[in-house]
């Protein structure tokens, strides 16, 4: 090593350390302390404070509402996922073609896009009122029990979650569309390409990576949804909405039991940690072209 | 960053310093004395809590009271205080605190014991059930502020109608709702509107069954569910309601405001809510102006009389709090019969003194008010517990499973029991 290339590092060194420092602070200590927490029965009001081992995991694996909690948060990020890339697919390459009200459509995707999540949800709970709300009133005598009903109450939150999310996937996407340069598509229409088959074969495969990467942003969000369910259903009926993250919020904010909260929160973390590393897999052995 | 650019940041970087160093040494030492009271606010024609603060404040010259606002939501006022307490912040001197909250912040250490502070008898013109939410372990943590009872809002101009009195026991509800749907051919008509969503309302509702049922949620020496049967019992009728049609489907979503509104708006014949909403009933323009009576919530035949649960506010003082001594005569002076006077008349909220309900000019004002008494006499209180808000949290979604009907009744007791038994372990 050169005296010029030690110097680059050890500029480099210090360059990173506060980012390190920053992160170890913020992000490390606080994950450990959790950690360490959730082996514990915990509860400061009630001077409860003490070691448990791995009790409350255990408790967790025979906990009914965890399983259930568990298994709505899976429904809701397949379903919420799937509907957003393919809805938010669908809607960039509709403004990519057509000619006037580009503008509009993009404000109009970007204003859905910047509702705060919880103001999205109240607007979506007079949606859903069973008796005054506008769909209620279109559906008639069909009307749906909407929020109260347990096949319903899940399906209305992914709705209401799709509405306000799949804009972020229709504008990566139209992003990328406008980067594809024309030859591209000329070079297809010399060779023959129907419409079709400049989708399956130009669009989409070029798509892919953002594409995986939007996926990626919206399933690591709605592995941890909460404001949406928090507003609209509390949960419930029944717990049918309620995410592992309301879980968590309940037990340790609502009754303060931090070590049990804290051992919901691991297992969320640990949840998001491998599905992140997986989608980063994928993306890594380039299994999609860019 | 450029180094022109870093150079202008250092002055701005510790102006900003010695400006929070400033606002960190100013409201500690000199300058009047002031009082934080945190409170929610308080909706209906006129909010009487500013002018009860000057009054306050023109009694005990050198001292101000600032009044902030809470959350509007039970949930978040709790989360607020737990945050701000357990973080020893003394941001406030008097708190508002929802009466299923004092045992759980006394047993905490945040509140002040105000046993040896007041007179004896000071607190017996109260309700006793608002006098007992007040208290935990023999003395006295908070001044009852306003009272609250679950009633029975039936249309009185139907019942009538049918030559109906208002009903003793669910079954005769039933019965009625029958009665008059038949009648009325209104496909719009619900029957019995009360609160099933999945929150603390649920709990509320579920525990009115559970006690004219002959259940309890906690027994005294603290078994959860000791009669799971008849609480199962319970459920299975509150779920039947809504399979018959008694009730609409949309019940289980249904909290406070919502039933009130379909009630208000004459689409349904009984509803349960709290004594607030007799006077939105009554006011101008309501679609059922002088059709609304109230009587007490049945019982079930063959089984008790009925009870509405008891609820409202108390106001306590932190702990923590510099003045105490003028905190608690701020929570004196607010709790005084003339200060619930003005928040009755002002406000849709019910007085805890008793001598309020018989005073002529508040019966003027409020015909209701008698009544309102003897019901409220009669109301019995959720189970006073630190723990009622962990035993509240986790049975909240096994009621909602029975009443929606993904769970048999007798499952979500047991599965609500067997969580709470290794929560409380943990606690006990």
């Amino acid at each position: 090593m050169t005296g010029r290339e030690a110097a680059a590092q050890r500029r480099a060194l210090v360059c990173v350390a506060p980012t390190v420092l920053a992160l170890g602070a913020l992000t490390v200590y606080p994950g450990i302390w959790v950690l360490w927490l959730s082996l514990q029965h915990r509860i400061p009001i009630f001077d409860v404070s003490r070691f448990a081992g791995l009790e409350n995991y255990a408790f967790l694996a025979v906990d009914s509402r965890f399983w259930s909690a568990a298994h709505t948060t899976a429904i809701f990020t397949l379903g919420s996922v799937a509907l957003e890339v393919t809805l938010g697919v669908t809607a960039a390459l509709a403004i990519h073609t057509v000619r006037r009200g580009r503008r509009l459509a993009l404000s109009l995707l970007l204003l859905a896009w910047a509702m705060p999540a919880v103001v999205a949800a109240k607007l979506f709970e007079w949606l859903y009122h069973p008796a005054a709300g506008l769909i209620n009133v279109a559906l008639g005598r069909y009307s749906i029990n909407w929020l109260g009903d347990p096949a319903a109450a899940l399906p209305a939150v992914i709705l209401a979650d799709v509405w306000r999310t799949m804009p972020f996937v229709a504008i990566l996407c139209y992003a990328r569309l406008l980067a594809i340069p024309a030859d591209v598509y000329e070079a297809a229409q010399v060779d023959g390409a129907g419409r079709l088959a400049t989708l399956t074969r130009i669009t989409l495969p070029l798509l892919g990576r953002i594409l995986l990467l939007a996926a990626l942003f919206r399933t690591l969000d709605a592995l941890r949804a909460f404001d949406i369910m928090f507003v609209l259903t509390g949960g419930g009926p029944a717990g049918t909405t309620e995410t592992l993250t309301v879980y968590a919020y309940r037990a340790l904010f609502q009754t303060l039991q931090l070590g049990f909260g804290s051992a919901l929160s691991v297992v969320v973390f640990l949840l998001v940690m491998a599905v992140a590393w997986a989608y980063l897999k994928i993306l890594r052995t380039g299994a999609v072209a860019a | 960053m450029s180094v022109a650019l870093r150079r202008a940041a250092w002055p701005l970087v510790l102006t900003v310093w010695l400006l929070a160093l400033g606002g960190c040494g100013a409201g500690q030492e000199s300058g009047p004395v002031t009082l934080v009271f945190k409170y929610a606010r308080i909706l209906g024609n006129a909010d009487p809590l500013p002018e009860l603060l000057r009054a306050f404040e023109a009694a005990h010259p050198g001292v101000r009271v600032k009044g902030e606002a809470l959350p509007w939501a039970s949930d978040d006022q709790h989360q607020f205080y737990v945050i701000n307490l357990e973080g020893r912040s003394p941001g406030f001197d008097v708190m508002m605190l929802d009466c299923i909250w004092v045992s759980e912040f006394a047993r905490a250490g945040w509140l002040l014991d105000l046993t040896s502070h007041l007179e004896p008898d000071e607190l017996a013109p109260n309700f006793p059930s608002a006098v007992a939410s007040a208290t935990y372990g023999g003395r006295v943590w908070a001044l009852p502020w306003n009272f609250n009872v679950g009633l029975l809002y039936y249309r009185a101009d139907l019942l009538a109608k049918y030559g109906l009195r208002p009903p003793e026991t669910y079954e005769e509800l039933v019965e009625q709702v029958r009665r008059i749907r038949a009648g009325e051919r209104d496909p719009a008509l619900d029957g019995y509107v009360w609160q099933g969503k999945q929150y603390e309302g649920l709990v509320v509702n579920v525990l009115e069954a559970f006690w004219a049922n002959g259940a309890r949620l906690l027994a005294d020496d603290g078994t959860v569910f000791p009669e799971p049967a008849r609480a199962a019992d319970a459920l299975r009728f509150l779920r039947g309601l809504i399979v018959t049609g008694v009730s609409p489907a949309w019940t289980t979503a249904a909290d406070e405001e919502l039933s009130r509104r379909a009630f208000g708006d004459g689409h349904a014949i009984f509803l349960r809510n709290w004594p607030y909403a007799m006077d939105l009933f009554d006011g101008q323009g309501s679609a059922v102006r002088g059709k609304v009576a109230f009587a007490p919530l049945p019982g079930r035949a063959r089984g008790e009389p009925g009870a509405g649960s008891t609820g409202g506010a108390h106001l306590g003082v932190s702990r923590r709090s510099r003045y105490p001594e003028l905190a608690l005569a701020l929570a004196r002076h607010l709790t005084s019969e003339k200060a619930q006077r003005a928040i009755a008349l002002g406000a849709a909220l019910s007085p805890t003194r008793q001598a309020l309900y018989r005073d002529p000019d508040m019966v003027r004002h409020h015909p209701a008010m008698p009544r309102l008494q003897t019901l409220a006499l009669a109301g019995r209180p959720r189970p006073v517990t630190p723990y009622y808000l962990l035993l509240s949290a986790t049975v909240q979604p096994e009621f909602s499973a029975a009443l929606v009907g993904v769970k048999p009744p007798e499952r979500a007791i047991a599965d609500a029991g067997a969580r709470l038994a290794y929560f409380l372990r943990a606690v006990r």
